[in-house]
């Protein structure tokens, strides 16, 4: 590969458009939305709104095709470079001892013109790289790796030692059973409370005509929303997870996935501090369970960007850890138990709340509201007995119960920072709260264990 | 529990916290005096604020100044704090990622400021030194830091 400075290919142009138009999308479907919902949308608003459309679309071709002109890149014996920018100039080097990692993604545009968007990936962390080459043809690619090869590093080789991929059936499943409900029902209720807002006095007249009166159909309202949130959630894990492929390259993991954009993300092994079965509430009762990683740096990422393997059977977790990932590799069964006497601890608190909350909810549900106190409980005994935790060998397993299961395995050296909490109720029944920290995500707790046992915990991990 | 460690916050610290609680509770007081009477609900309401005020101003600062220590030792910082529930922590120097000082417009009056230690997972605070001390744990946490 040749040191002179060169140009992306031209697909980069089209990248650059489709992204000014994306940024730009929303305020202007607000904008039309608005109008068409006030009734002032006619003919000539429409003629309007498409001479705005083009003179934006030709705007944001002008100007794709100006950073695109304006940006270079290059390859020498220190590193590899790049230079861009209309009016202030940004350049960027990366040294070849820097360099962790090359990763690709394919979009849209990129599959159309069969070429690649390269990530190039240093220390800092993050899914976005230190330089992005939005569309480079293959042979540089290659000349790239070759180059990034030729200089002992192994970014650019693949060192294939083990590939797991996620079957179209378990796609499916995983897909079915993707636990996101929690976080789509909010936004989907927020979106409602927004539309109305939007839609003015009169809409919101119509709006409340449309606001269940009875319990039948509040039930109904409820189902309805529940199925749409579900409908969502299956479609963003596939568009996430299709052709989800994970490899073990030396010290690295590399992860390919993604349905219209294909995403390939390689991390170092090093900054994976933890490792978390998350067994959700659809997946539990079939053994099932999906694996996610603390990774440093990764925080601001998106959750799917976090995810290990989508789904998988919880007896294969160790296999798959072996193969893949044996620096975090560890036996997620025969934890210690928490003390019989924690028990009550874990139930009688929900209960109580729970009574609590019936009592303040007779009025609008009559004696329907007692059903919750003996479901809290129930659901505080199952706390107890998912609760567990292990220090040996200097690696952490801490496994508990919130509406998922979750089971963090980490090295403890890798912690960064460790909690002994202990309450006055707490002291009187010699008991103590744990609480290990790997990441901005990721806390191993275990509540209510044995005080004494705790205390060595800490001294071992403090 | 585990030992203790030995350091301990500025004894000023306890009337920043009079005065911050205090303003917080009196201001309830407040609003429930004149809330009470708009919602027909009980007078005797005002009870709960006005517990909290004089808890406030009286013992518990007090208490919670007294449940505060804190170390700085080459591998780690330790932070005991609490009352009715004590928390220990321990942050390894290794995972230091940066330290910062701050201070409000209470402390400032007191001469007192806080540490903020962040590490890649969370960050901790030991709050209300005095301004001096609190430049000197900063700037030996920022070196050994460094070293590890």
């Amino acid at each position: 590969m040749s040191p002179e400075a060169r140009r992306l290919h031209r697909a980069a142009i089209g990248v650059y458009v489709l992204k000014t138009l994306r940024d730009a999308a929303l305020p202007l479907v607000i904008i039309v939305l608005l109008s068409l919902l006030r009734g002032g949308f006619d003919a000539g608003g429409l003629v309007r709104g498409a001479i705005y459309g083009a003179i934006g679309v030709v705007a944001a071709a002008i100007t794709g095709w100006w950073r695109w002109d304006t940006t270079r890149w290059w390859v020498d014996g220190n590193g590899i470079h790049k230079r861009s920018g209309l009016f202030t100039t940004k350049q960027t080097d990366i040294p070849w001892s820097r360099m962790q990692a090359l990763d690709l993604q394919q979009g849209i545009v990129q599959r159309w013109f069969d070429v690649h968007s390269v990530h190039v990936q240093t220390g800092g962390g993050g899914a976005q790289g230190e330089i992005v080459l939005e569309a480079i043809w293959d042979e540089e690619l290659q000349g790239l790796r070759d180059m990034v090869a030729a200089r002992g590093g192994t970014v650019g080789a693949v060192a294939d030692a083990g590939t797991r991929r996620l079957t179209r059936g378990a796609l499916v499943l995983a897909a079915l059973t993707a636990g996101q409900l929690g976080v789509i029902v909010p936004v989907l209720a927020a979106t409602a409370q927004l539309s109305q807002a939007v839609l003015g006095d009169e809409a919101e007249e119509d709006a409340l005509r449309l606001i269940p009166d009875s319990g039948g159909e509040v039930l109904l309202a409820a189902a309805v929303l529940l199925g749409a949130a579900w409908l969502l959630s299956v479609a963003g894990a596939v568009i996430a997870f299709a052709g989800f492929r994970i490899t073990r390259d030396g010290e690295r993991v590399r992860i390919r996935r993604g349905l219209f954009e294909h995403r390939e993300t390689t991390i170092l092994v090093d900054r994976i501090r933890a490792v978390v079965i998350v067994e959700g509430l659809l997946r539990r009762p079939f053994g099932l369970a999906e694996l996610e990683m603390e990774v440093i740096g990764h925080a601001k990422e998106q959750a799917v960007a976090q995810t290990l393997f989508p789904l998988l059977r919880r007896a294969e977790v160790g296999a798959f850890l072996e193969q893949l990932l044996p620096e975090r590799a560890d036996d997620i069964d025969r934890l210690q138990v928490l003390p019989r006497r924690a028990l009550r601890r874990y139930v009688l608190p929900p209960g109580v709340l729970a009574l609590a909350v019936a009592a303040g909810a007779w009025p609008f549900v009559g004696f329907w509201g007692v059903f919750l106190v003996p479901l809290a409980a129930l659901h505080g005994l199952a706390r107890f007995r998912a609760a567990g935790w292990r220090l040996a060998d200097g690696r952490l397993v801490v496994r508990r119960l919130m509406l998922a299961r979750t089971t963090v395995l980490a090295p403890a050296a890798l912690r960064e920072s460790v909690t002994l909490g202990q309450s006055v109720l707490q002291r009187r029944g010699r008991l103590a709260d744990l609480s290990v920290a790997f990441g901005k995500r990721t806390r191993a707790r275990v509540h209510h264990l044995d005080a004494d046992a705790a205390d060595e915990a800490f001294d071992r991990l403090a | 529990m585990t030992e203790l460690p030995p350091r301990r916050l500025a004894p000023k610290a306890t009337w920043v916290w009079r005065l911050q609680q205090g303003l917080a509770w009196g201001l309830a007081v407040i609003v429930v005096l004149v809330i009470a009477p708009e919602l027909d609900l009980p007078g005797w309401l005002v009870l709960i604020p006005l517990g909290g005020l004089v808890l406030a101003v009286t013992v518990a600062p007090t208490l919670r100044w007294r449940s505060w220590r804190w170390d700085v030792q080459p591998e780690a910082i330790e932070i005991r704090r609490g009352v009715l529930r004590i928390r220990h922590t321990v942050v390894p120097m290794l995972r230091v990622q940066h330290v910062d000082t701050t201070s409000d417009i209470l402390a400032q009056a007191f001469n007192l400021a806080s540490v903020e230690i962040h590490t890649a997972a969370d960050s901790h605070t030991i709050p209300l030194l005095r301004g001096r001390d609190a430049e000197e744990v900063r700037a030996r946490i920022a070196a050994l830091a460094d070293e590890s």
